[in-house]
């Protein structure tokens, strides 16, 4: 068991508060660029457009900021327990979709959403 | 906003970026094995942890493969939802508890089983409201 398991879990629920973001900025990045076919060319253009745009990197900067306190994290605690618990990014994605991306949110997800606390709770419990 | 749904082609991808996934943890895990004492009181304790994960080749060999992920994510959230994405590539909450036991000796008790059998199935109830909204 983790010597300081709020601790922990709290570390995870920033990084994946971090993650959100990250994938918010990506996700409006991708959406204001045209989507690529499967090709090679396409692809590397899409990729070249994407590294031009400010907002990629301010996700980025999350993204790093992330990485090392994901690093601490994995440092103190068993790699099986932290990837789980990690799985909350789902409630933060789900709000994020919801509030920040407009996506529609069914009934059914938000029991799935449900489910995966249980689950967190569950692997928290060891 | 509703896009494309999941073909044969993106379904592909999103395994391969799974396994992907699984390496990541896997390297970033190895990267602060040595670590594992180390207490960061403030933040010169903080840098000097960092600073000593960034000189392991398994943080490096972690960072690429989170490029390559990255480039394969790019190509997957320009043709589907990130809320439809996301579910589909959560297999490997199998994977990195078998890489867990498998190359890192760690151990996992019947009741963290049971929470991750939660997880997934979690996962798979949003998978299928995500399903549920192409008609």
């Amino acid at each position: 068991m983790q010597p300081n398991l709020f601790l922990i879990l709290f570390l995870i629920a920033l990084t994946s508060l971090c993650d959100t973001i990250n994938q918010l900025f990506l996700k409006s990045t991708i959406d204001a660029l045209k989507p690529p076919a499967f090709n090679i060319f396409l692809v590397l253009k899409f990729i070249w457009g994407l590294i031009r745009t400010p907002k990629l990197w301010i996700g980025f900067i999350f993204s790093v900021i992330s990485l090392c306190i994901w690093l601490f994290v994995l440092s103190k605690s068993d790699l099986n327990f932290a990837f789980s618990a990690d799985s909350m990014h789902y409630i933060f994605i789900a709000l994020a979709s919801g509030l920040v991306l407009k996506e529609r949110i069914g009934r059914l997800r938000l029991i799935g959403t449900a489910v995966i606390i249980i689950g967190i709770i569950l692997v928290s419990l060891k | 906003m509703f896009k494309k749904k999941v073909t044969l082609k993106i379904l592909a991808l999103l395994v391969f970026s799974d396994i992907l996934e699984t390496a990541i943890h896997f390297f970033f895990k190895k990267s602060v094995l040595s670590q594992s004492g180390f207490q960061v009181t403030g933040l010169a304790s903080a840098v000097v942890f960092i600073k000593t994960a960034f000189a392991s080749p398994f943080l490096w060999a972690g960072v690429l493969t989170v490029i390559c992920v990255f480039v394969i994510w790019s190509t997957i959230l320009s043709r589907i939802d990130l809320s439809v994405a996301v579910p589909i590539a959560s297999f490997s909450y199998i994977l990195v508890p078998l890489v867990s036991i498998i190359f890192l000796h760690e151990q996992i008790s019947a009741l963290r089983w049971l929470g991750i059998i939660f997880i997934l199935f979690g996962v798979i109830l949003v998978s299928l409201s995500s399903k549920e909204r192409v008609s």
